[in-house]
């Protein structure tokens, strides 16, 4: 035991740690990346209804880059399909809430219709406007089904604001950041239907 | 207790705090809280005669970091969800080992070893316990301070069970 011997075990120690880790890092790296895939879409994919798309939507992105819509921006897409139709669409939608932005995805079946909504990330008064992430959510749900004019405009509103929509108790804002983001959605996927799905209307 | 006993148990409450706010996640750290602590101690058994003393917390901090980050990996190939919510608190184990050594627990008898890492579980699983706690409507159980509060009353327990005639 001198001091020699011991810089060399350490410096064989420090060799072999970097060696293993970097090893358990290289074959470990590409089934995290699976993983993590794998919980992405569960995450973002669970609402839309099981039975209603067939292909994996995360590899089927939209080209939509940082879209400025009225009051909100499209971050990105994703295209649904069953038996290679298009089935609908997911978009990912930025506003402003009460306290910072707030991230929704935002999904509207090939007819139009709103199939559902979901927080994605927020930063909104704990107890209050945070419950726009609790899922499954019931004010959110509460716009499934709905279009681009059904309701028409001014129906697209807060009630106080002589619309159709109950608010959150409490978020005013963020009640109407969520119901302008998700009206907006709504109108681009209608006036982009061509481009993002490749058809045009049924009726 | 001395100071170097103080500094190993308030390490060992940011995960008794932390990392229970769910079973499984204390489960899970406690699980490899065992398995890095054993290798490092395997670890450093052998490499500790053939060291100058000098050189054994730095041999310790390059085998923990090894181990640690190692087993960080492992975790995430087999249960990432588990690792996002649980990973910052494996992270810690690291310091943990280095700490260990430093207060001479490696040293120490067996009984020891084992009676420590069986209370930091038992402490571990009954703080995991919160979870179900706060499924049945007491939502500050699975918060922080209700943490602390179940902390304190476990070591109440303990102190009016082991000592039950007290003297005035």
């Amino acid at each position: 035991m001198n001091r020699a011997s011991s810089v060399v075990i350490l410096l064989v120690l420090a060799g072999l740690g970097i060696g293993a880790t970097y090893l358990v890092q290289q074959r470990s790296a590409p089934r995290i990346a699976t993983e993590q895939r794998a919980i992405d879409s569960r995450n973002l994919l669970d609402l839309l209804p099981a039975d209603s798309y067939d292909n994996q939507p995360l590899d089927q992105p939209l080209r939509l880059d940082n879209v400025v819509l009225s009051n909100s921006t499209l971050l990105g897409g994703y295209l649904a399909t069953k038996a290679g139709q298009p089935a609908g669409v997911l978009l990912r939608s930025q506003t402003v809430g009460y306290a910072g932005s707030i991230e929704l995805l935002v999904a509207i079946g090939a007819n139009g219709k709103l199939l559902g909504v979901k927080t994605l990330r927020q930063s909104e008064t704990q107890g209050l406007g945070a419950r726009i992430a609790d899922w499954p959510n019931a004010w959110l749900g509460g716009f499934t089904g709905k279009s681009r004019n059904e309701p028409a405009d001014n129906g697209w509103a807060l009630k106080q604001d002589q619309g159709q929509f109950d608010q959150i108790a409490g978020a005013t804002i963020t009640s109407r950041a969520v119901i302008n983001a998700i009206h907006d959605a709504l109108r681009y996927f209608d006036e982009h239907r061509q481009q993002l799905i490749g058809d045009s209307p049924h009726e | 207790m001395n100071r170097s006993s103080t500094l190993q148990h308030s390490l060992m409450l940011t995960p008794l705090i932390g990392a229970t706010d769910s079973w499984l996640t204390a489960l899970g750290v406690w699980v490899m809280f065992i398995v890095v602590i054993s290798a490092y101690g395997v670890g450093m058994a052998v490499l500790r005669p053939k060291l100058v003393p000098n050189a054994r917390l730095i041999a310790g901090i390059l085998l923990a970091a090894t181990l640690t980050s190692c087993a960080e990996m492992a975790a995430q190939v087999w249960a990432l969800q588990w690792h996002q919510h649980a990973g910052i608190f494996a992270g810690l184990i690291a310091l943990q080992c280095v700490v260990l050594d430093h207060t001479g627990f490696f040293q120490s008898a067996w009984r020891e070893r084992l009676r420590l890492c069986g209370l930091f579980g038992a402490l571990m699983l009954a703080l995991g316990l919160r979870e179900f706690i706060g499924y049945s409507g007491l939502h500050l159980a699975t918060l922080v301070p209700g943490g602390f509060i179940l902390l304190g009353l476990l070591i109440a327990a303990w102190q009016a069970w082991a000592r039950p005639n007290p003297s005035h």
